[in-house]
């Protein structure tokens, strides 16, 4: 009997622990995770293949459609690459003739690192998954997570070959570890909202502290404006699907649907803020 | 006869690996979110009931600590705590070496439900999940208990035949 009180207050004494802000890990833990995700990455992708293949032949019929599709895309892509060309030039022009300091200019000069996941925990109380870089590749927590579809997570624990991504849809506005992210309209950059919580109950986010006059509507693509730090600008986080007036009758509130699609992970996309000198 | 006990920890590796890697792939798409099958925790419910809680406690608490630390994503320990606590428990109450396999399959059913009742509460009691328990019940914990029941017919007959081989060698072991 007394033993077993003594384990309860033992794991209680680590979960508490564990739960605050604890960013680095020590090295059996690390060790541990490079060993299974070593073991993991062997088996992930071939089973991602396989499975990758059926899909592949049931949706073949679709492809022809797609193509055209991605055609029409493609060309549109090509004409405004011209245009962001010029304007982002006389960007930088305008910017070293107003003399901004060297931080100033890189402030919005993200990588795009490629990373293969290598498992998935779909526990709906902690989902997570593991992606095959780590420290060695200069990953640090905090780092945003994006699909080819959009924000994905953030970077919750590294270590030295791998790291553990804390999807989106565990954010909640009680949990202290949670950064709330600040967000924009694609469209209308007036637009101002904070997303600090997911409704499991219905699969979508929470914008909260939109102003009574805000050109928000419904369909609008929501994207993280940048301002607050930690996320960085531009990251697609989903469309609107509805606004309503909020609790409190002042400020509105929308439901955003993730544009990521939770499920058959393969890449991910860490990005890479630059440095911050201090 | 001797390599029997590593390859039950080889095979308890395995399955966490398979778990985390093949599984998700093998569930529809629009159930991924909901079933989260742990298999591991299964095949230490046979060991708890077929050879000795003490075992599977042990067991239940390295493959848990193993499973927070690789899905390490806010809190560490839950899983240790709960599959140590749910196989113990339930070879407290089930376990007998020559036990039937109704018996078996109650101890599957009654243990899913103690294994996500546990992790549910714990997450709950930390304040990291805010949906209410019959919600979860009928959204995940049910879905899975059926997974596992179903994983739990399929490896019924060859882990039995096994873990009394273990058995047999303990008591060999006891008797010399």
């Amino acid at each position: 009997m007394f033993v077993i009180l003594i384990g309860l207050v033992m794991f209680i004494a680590l979960m508490g622990f564990t739960l605050g802000p604890r960013t680095t890990l020590s090295w059996p833990e690390k060790f541990l995770r490079d060993t299974v995700g070593f073991v993991q990455n062997i088996f992930y992708k071939p089973a991602g293949y396989i499975a990758g293949l059926f899909e592949d032949i049931g949706n073949m019929k679709d492809i022809h459609k797609e193509n055209e599709e991605l055609k029409i895309a493609l060309a549109q892509y090509t004409r405004e690459k011209a245009r962001f060309n010029f304007m982002e030039s006389e960007n930088i022009e305008l910017k070293t003739a107003l003399n901004f300091t060297k931080a100033q200019l890189e402030k919005n000069n993200y990588e795009h690192h490629i990373a293969q996941v290598v498992s998935v925990n779909t526990d709906p109380n902690n989902r997570s998954l593991v992606i095959d870089i780590g420290e060695r590749d200069g990953v640090k927590v905090d780092m945003s997570v994006t699909s080819v579809d959009g924000l994905v997570g953030v970077v919750s624990k590294v270590s030295n070959f791998t790291s553990t991504v804390k999807l989106i849809t565990t954010m909640d506005v009680k949990d202290p570890n949670t950064n709330a992210i600040a967000v924009t309209s694609l469209n209308n950059h007036k637009t101002f909202g904070i997303i600090e919580s997911y409704d499991e109950k219905t699969d979508t986010l929470l914008m909260t502290g939109i102003k009574e006059d805000d050109p928000l509507k419904e369909k609008d693509t929501i994207v993280s404006s940048g301002s607050g730090g930690l996320y960085p600008q531009g990251m697609i986080i989903g469309t609107v699907d509805s606004v309503q007036v909020g609790e409190m009758g002042l400020l509105r509130t929308a439901t955003i649907s993730p544009s990521a699609n939770f499920v058959d992970w393969k890449q991910l996309f860490v990005v890479f803020t630059p440095e911050v000198l201090e | 006869m001797m390599m029997r006990r590593p390859v039950l920890i080889l095979l308890l590796f395995i399955l966490f690996i398979l778990e985390g890697t093949v599984v998700p792939w093998l569930i529809p798409d629009s159930w991924q979110t909901r079933i989260v099958p742990n298999l591991v925790y299964i095949v230490i419910l046979f060991v708890s009931i077929y050879n000795h809680r003490h075992t599977a406690l042990v067991l239940g608490i390295v493959f848990g600590i193993m499973h927070d630390i690789v899905f390490y994503g806010q809190i560490m320990g839950t899983y240790s705590f709960a599959m140590g606590l749910s196989a113990y428990l339930m070879g407290f109450i089930f376990q007998a070496p020559r036990a039937p396999m109704p018996i078996m399959m109650t101890a599957i059913i009654l243990g899913s439900l103690l294994l996500d009742s546990t992790l549910f509460g714990i997450y709950k009691l930390f304040q990291l999940n805010h949906t209410s328990y019959d919600w979860a019940l009928v959204h995940h914990i049910l879905p899975d208990l059926f997974v596992h029941f179903v994983f739990g017919l399929m490896i019924y007959v060859p882990l039995r035949s096994q873990l009394e081989k273990i058995s047999k060698l303990n008591q060999k072991e006891k008797a010399a």
